[in-house]
């Protein structure tokens, strides 16, 4: 049975689409402001580069360089903390079974419900006793608290067989190296999955940041860029190549690893 | 000391580090919220503060803000949850049916998800601008009237509901779709063979058996259109004269411009609340999950 191509050619328009305003945000990018603003053109005249040295100047009231260093160094050691300490907390929960571990579990995931926008006064009160707010440490530790890892290895970890970690035991592996050794090397995609999901979720995460985040030169992308455009609103061609600079990372991330990312996402059943 | 209790040492020892952030970070701050709602604040001297009872509750009820606000973030939902259904499920059904390029189509849908919403948010502000906007540029050279997309207060939230659209509705098509593809081709061979029309397997086979993820979907499109905050603050700042400003916004502004934590608090578990009803079916799921 030959299959009608009217659907496919329809797909591909809607796709083509979806992505038309990420073109538009590349070529307004490198368009003299005049361009931008009387587009007869879809192309910029000249590929100018004079948005892209005004953002690299890194200056004081807008330092792009400096908030790309933030993202990147928050987003990082989020994603190794929520990873090494969930994995942890899952071995403990469902290979070990410690005494309390379906309570632990249940509250844990029950916390999870409870929204994100309720904790940001708490936090912003707590943060500021412990010293710690308008530093990375504020959007790092409450983040690697989150439930979401812990809940989705126990769910992965919980299906392993024993019977390896049995025959490693056996063998006299102690418990620190059947987790290291063993459970940890079978969990490689699910983790995988949780490093690149909190990686996401912690690089475009804004109303953390512009809680807990005072100085300029500690904001993280998405704050930096919102102030930015707040103060150069006037100035799309400027304003749009900070916003596709902040995020670069992910698009690349997203065009190479786009099929995992999908199917992960999917085969988790969750998204944000 | 017997095996079993080294393993259950070496357990605890391994849950030690996550549960001393989990107290910090998550049980300790749900009671502090819940204390600062039914206290009246002193900022420079908390043991000053001031047991109110429900006052902040009742003020809310009575304020004429947080209404507006919750008509807002209500009137967000409403545009926001069924067109995330119909359209994510249409473009669910057209890429089911794609001869080839599936997975392209598929990447390009769900790329806009991948943008934080400052960006996305500052792309469409130049898109709706009613002088230099490419939308109005495209009406105006095709000989319409420019549309005020975001200055009148009836078009602004229309407006931030199809950027909202355009940056999440493909992740909804791409989840519809991983549904789609697992129901088993015989039923519908089996359906057609039987005489069924593309109707009645549509209405009646494809519909009830893609209940689960259309519920899922519902679900979790409404939790995240209750908690509407960056969209509206980027493009329209909650304007024109309030009418984006949805529940978090107005929670946000009460607490760190208005510095009342304790008000900002009440209108938190107000929002909580409103959300619990969708959580608890979304939970019943995760569970039968985590039990299963």
């Amino acid at each position: 049975m030959k299959r009608n191509p009217l659907p496919s050619m329809i797909m591909v328009l809607i796709g083509g689409l979806f992505v038309l305003p990420f073109l538009f945000m590349i070529f307004a990018s490198f368009k003299r402001e005049a361009e931008v603003l009387q587009p007869d053109q879809i192309l910029p005249q000249t590929w100018d580069l004079a948005n892209y040295e005004a953002v690299s100047r890194n200056s004081v009231e807008a330092p792009v360089g400096l908030w790309f260093v933030n993202s990147v160094f928050i987003s990082s050691a989020t994603t190794l903390l929520v990873i090494c300490l969930s994995s942890l907390v899952a071995f403990a929960l469902t290979r070990i079974r410690v005494r309390g571990a379906k309570f632990l579990l249940n509250m844990i995931v029950g916390t999870m419900m409870i929204p994100a926008q309720l904790f940001l006064i708490p936090l912003y009160v707590i943060l500021s006793r412990m010293g710690l707010l308008d530093t990375p440490y504020a959007l790092i530790l409450p983040a690697a608290a989150s439930g979401y890892g812990v809940f989705m290895l126990s769910q992965f970890m919980r299906n392993l067989p024993v019977a390896i970690e049995e025959a490693a035991m056996i063998d006299g592996c102690t418990l620190p190296e059947v987790f290291w050794k063993i459970t940890l090397p079978l969990c490689g995609p699910s983790i995988a999955t949780l490093a690149v999901f909190t990686f996401i979720g912690s690089w475009n995460d804004y109303i953390t940041p512009l809680v807990f985040m005072e100085s300029v030169t500690n904001y993280t992308l998405p704050v930096g860029i919102a102030l930015f455009q707040s103060s150069y609103s006037t100035q799309y061609g400027l304003t749009i190549a900070t916003s596709l600079l902040s995020t670069l990372p992910l698009l690349i991330m997203f065009l190479v690893f786009q099929k995992q990312i999908i199917e992960s996402m999917t085969s988790s059943g969750l998204k944000d | 000391m017997n095996a079993r209790r080294k393993e259950e040492l070496v357990g605890y020892l391994f849950l030690v580090p996550y549960l001393v952030l989990f107290i910090i970070f998550v049980i300790v701050p749900v009671l502090v919220s819940a204390w600062l709602s039914v206290v009246q604040l002193d900022l420079t001297n908390a043991s000053k503060s001031a047991f109110i009872g429900a006052q902040n509750f009742t003020d809310a009820l009575k304020d004429d803000f947080f209404w507006q606000a919750t008509g807002a973030t209500g009137r967000f939902a409403l545009l926001m949850v069924p067109s995330v259904l119909v359209l994510g499920t249409a473009m669910a059904l057209g890429m089911n049916r794609m001869a080839q390029g599936r997975d392209m189509v598929r990447a390009l849908v769900y790329m806009p998800s991948m943008l934080n919403v400052a960006a996305t948010g500052i792309l469409w502000q130049w898109f709706f601008n009613n002088e230099f906007g490419l939308f109005n540029y495209t009406i105006r050279k095709a000989g319409g009237t420019p549309v005020p997309w975001l200055t009148d207060a009836n078009m602004a939230m229309p407006s931030v509901v199809l950027m909202s659209l355009w940056w999440t509705v493909g992740g909804t098509s791409v989840v519809v779709l991983t549904a789609l593809q697992q129901i088993p081709k015989m039923y519908f061979e089996a359906a057609s063979l039987d005489g069924a029309t593309g109707q009645h397997i549509f209405f009646r086979i494809m519909i009830p058996l893609l209940k689960p993820v259309l519920l899922f979907v519902f679900v979790t499109t409404t939790i995240a259109s209750f908690q509407m905050f960056g969209q509206a603050a980027i493009l329209t700042g909650g304007g024109p004269t309030f009418a984006t400003r949805g529940v978090v916004q107005y929670m946000f502004e009460t607490a760190f411009n208005g510095y009342r934590f304790g008000y900002g608090a009440a209108i938190s578990w107000l929002l909580f609340a409103a959300i619990l009803v969708f959580s608890s079916i979304q939970a019943r799921v995760l569970k039968s999950q985590v039990e299963g």
